[in-house]
């Protein structure tokens, strides 16, 4: 080896292992719940979703805060969307979870069943917020604790629509579908296989049974998850019609490709112009105003069922839990309701493209100036609109649903196994998971 | 008249038989015939191989609303939302202190460990090896719970310290194999000719031994470096602070719930993969050495 790489070789070396004792041993330990000095208190705040889109909004929102509460410092960590559950699991086995967390309804009950989370009914009876947050999401909320407790607050309001593009109904003369035989027409008549354009995207992939939940029970218009024996309503025949007629529909009036779309593959399909309608909640709408512009694109309520309401599957909406092991409980309430207060909540929700959790936020002009918003805030303010509560407290739940079932309608798309079969076994699982979970907490 | 099919056996039987050996005509003439041989299936096994990193760089440089197959205009748009926006800036500087002081501390400690293995006789030596191969078998996810106790009760959570340790950790074995087969394949009689000289083992090893290693370092330091680069799963389980997040961790908030930002995406990759390719541009002429060796010694 020359002198000259040696010498060199040898400063790199040593230069990188002073660097790196010295990380070692300043770097700052113990778990990421906050502390106290100076009279400040610092708490943690996890944002399960972090990135450019989101990050800028929170430090506005944190910035307000700390100034209002100067005792109150709050850290901000932003978590990849994908990764979180793996990083709130590790965190509580490890212990080192945060004062406060961005949580999802989908997988807030694993939480509260390992106990990670502090009941924060007391926020949502606070004066800035009673009466303010709507109720028929905290209802949804409550279903997920066995002791009907609220563990999380909502930040955003969500529940699935049919997106349609305007620009194309408008070229073939149709009005929005308001019925599902509205519907079945107008996947038919924007279909032109020679063209590659499709009437309807189905989600066959990552997601796909969460989302035919919602088109089945909004076609068949049953609004219990189970009936009076306990016996889960998913094979019911209207529904078993509804998995039959929407399966019938893949690769004639949509994609070959859908057997294998998640969101983001259904969502090409709608922005890049093969598919001309989709089933998505209200969080793709920033991405359609980004990918089309203004114009090209609309939402709609699910089609009625034939006695004309309107039924939705609860949607599992975004928002906040304080965490059980947390230190500053107090702080992170007060940080907690100062972030679901109708300015903080319009602010958030405008600037992400959500629909307000907070009522007083919902009546800003730009929700009401915003036309997709603008649908989900009435369909679910109408007396004709039901509301399925799935059973996300199922422990079982995620599996059977996602794991268990998800290549099962793979295999119906794919006409491998009948939609009566795939029902029942749906339902078979799901009522046996309930009755288990209510041999467990008795009353 | 038959012809004999053109088989090496075909061939030899007619040569024995004192016979002309019938020659098929070559369809490609000259130079046609090297570039339908040899340049054609490189240039398409180059093709495959480069237009994922073409399509990247087109989407980092192009602005945003753009949808040519080229990169232009030239916009570095997308750069400045990684860099300033997401936090590349520091994110990089993080990785590239976890990631040298990693492929470091491997060498180092897998020059030790192959020297030890490919010199010395010792009881459960064998054993040892076997253990060492078999940590290779463990997903890294499975040990994330213990690892995170074990690091919070030594201070180490939110510390870049534990993820060079533990990187460091989980390199070792391959890199500690890859040494020892080289050092076997170094006569020991350098060094004992350097020790009837005077030396002493540590002083016939940096006289002998260490210069002939340099494919071996590189190879082993690179693959080092390259492993804690890219390690996604334990940056984001063991630190919790946002200026103390990897690359890979900065990658991934460009995906978001509902929506991926290609355009950041694709820059970000960018980022990523200069310092990689870096490496490989320089370190490629010992790389091959190094990881071939021994591989045809009996």
């Amino acid at each position: 080896m020359p002198r000259s790489l040696r010498s060199t070789a040898t400063r790199v070396v040593s230069a990188a292992l002073v660097a790196a004792t010295a990380l070692t041993l300043s770097g700052c330990g113990g778990s990421s719940s906050g502390s106290s000095s100076n009279g400040v208190t610092t708490i943690s705040f996890w944002d399960n979703n972090g990135g450019p889109t989101r990050t800028p909004y929170y430090q506005e929102l944190i910035k307000r805060f700390e100034a209002a509460n100067p005792s109150i410092k709050v850290d901000y960590l932003g978590l990849p969307a994908d990764s979180v559950q793996q990083k709130y699991d590790t965190a509580i086995a490890g212990g080192g979870t945060p004062d406060i967390g961005g949580v999802q309804q989908s997988y807030v009950a694993g939480l509260i069943a390992r106990n990670a989370l502090e009941p924060i009914d007391d926020v949502a009876d606070s004066a800035t917020l009673k009466g303010n947050i709507d109720p028929k999401v905290l209802d949804t909320i409550r279903s997920t604790a066995s002791d009907k407790k609220l563990y999380m607050l909502p930040v955003s309001v969500n529940l699935d629509i049919l997106w349609y593009r305007s620009d194309e109904f408008a070229a073939k003369k149709l009005t929005p579908p308001n019925t599902w035989d509205d519907f079945f027409t107008a996947a038919q008549a924007l279909t032109d296989p020679a063209a590659n354009t499709f009437g309807f995207s189905i989600r066959g992939g990552a997601g796909g049974t969460q989302a035919l939940l919602s088109i089945m029970y909004a076609y068949s218009g049953v609004q219990t998850s189970f009936d009076s024996s306990g016996k889960s309503t998913i094979n019911d025949p209207k529904n078993v019609e509804a998995i039959e007629k929407i399966a019938a529909l893949y690769g004639k009036e949509t994609s070959k490709a859908d057997v294998t779309n998640g969101y983001k593959e259904m969502s090409a399909e709608f922005d890049g112009g093969t598919a001309a309608m989709m089933v998505h909640n209200l969080g793709s709408y920033a991405d359609h105003q980004k990918n089309l512009g203004a114009g090209k694109f609309a939402a709609e309520a699910m089609p009625a069922a034939p006695d004309g309401t309107r039924t939705l599957v609860a949607n599992a909406p975004d928002g906040f839990a304080v965490f059980q092991a947390s230190q500053h409980k107090a702080e992170a309430k007060k940080f907690l309701e100062f972030m679901l207060s109708k300015d903080s909540n319009s602010y958030w929700n405008q600037n992400v493209g959500q629909l307000p959790s907070n009522l007083q936020a919902q009546k800003d002009a730009w929700v009401q100036a915003n036309p997709a918003l603008k649908v989900g805030q009435t369909t679910l303010a109408a007396s004709t609109t039901h509301i399925v509560d799935v059973p996300r407290y199922l422990p079982q739940y995620g599996s059977i649903v996602e794991s268990q079932m998800g290549p099962k309608w793979q295999q119906v798309l794919l006409g491998k196994l009948s939609a009566k079969d795939f029902a029942d076994q749906w339902a078979d699982l799901t009522t046996k998971a309930q009755a288990d979970w209510v041999a467990k907490h008795p009353g | 008249m038959t012809s004999l099919p053109l088989t090496r056996s075909g061939v030899q039987a007619q040569r024995s038989a004192g016979g002309r050996v019938p020659v098929r005509a070559n369809p490609w003439p000259g130079r046609l015939s090297r570039v339908a041989r040899l340049y054609g299936p490189l240039a398409l096994y180059g093709l495959f191989t480069l237009i994922p990193f073409y399509w990247m760089l087109v989407f980092a440089f192009r602005p945003a609303g753009s949808d040519r197959p080229v990169p232009w205009p030239l916009s570095f748009a997308n750069f400045d939302t990684v860099w300033n926006g997401v936090g590349f800036s520091t994110f990089f500087l993080n990785s590239v202190l976890v990631a040298v002081s990693v492929m470091i501390a491997t060498t180092f400690v897998a020059v030790a460990a192959g020297y030890a293995l490919a010199r010395f006789r010792f009881r459960g030596k064998g054993v040892f090896v076997l253990v060492l191969l078999c940590t290779q078998f463990v997903p890294g996810a499975m040990l994330l719970i213990p690892l995170f106790v074990i690091f919070k009760q030594i201070a180490l959570i939110n510390n870049l310290g534990s993820l060079i340790v533990i990187d460091t950790v989980f390199q070792i074995p391959l890199a500690a194999m890859l040494m020892s087969t080289f050092i076997r394949g170094i006569p020991f009689e350098l060094e004992e000719a350097a020790m009837l000289d005077g030396c002493s083992r540590l002083q016939a090893f940096r006289a002998t031994i260490l210069p002939l290693m340099q494919p071996a370092l590189v190879a082993v330091g690179s693959f080092a470096f390259i492993g804690a680069w890219n390690n996604f799963l334990f940056a984001l389980m063991f630190i919790s602070r946002q200026d103390r997040f990897t690359i890979p961790v900065g990658l991934s908030y460009t995906l978001g719930q509902y929506n991926i930002d290609f355009g950041a995406l694709a820059a970000g990759g960018v980022v990523a993969a200069v310092p990689v390719v870096a490496v490989f541009a320089v370190v490629q002429r010992y790389l091959v050495q190094g990881l071939s060796a021994g591989a045809v010694k009996g």
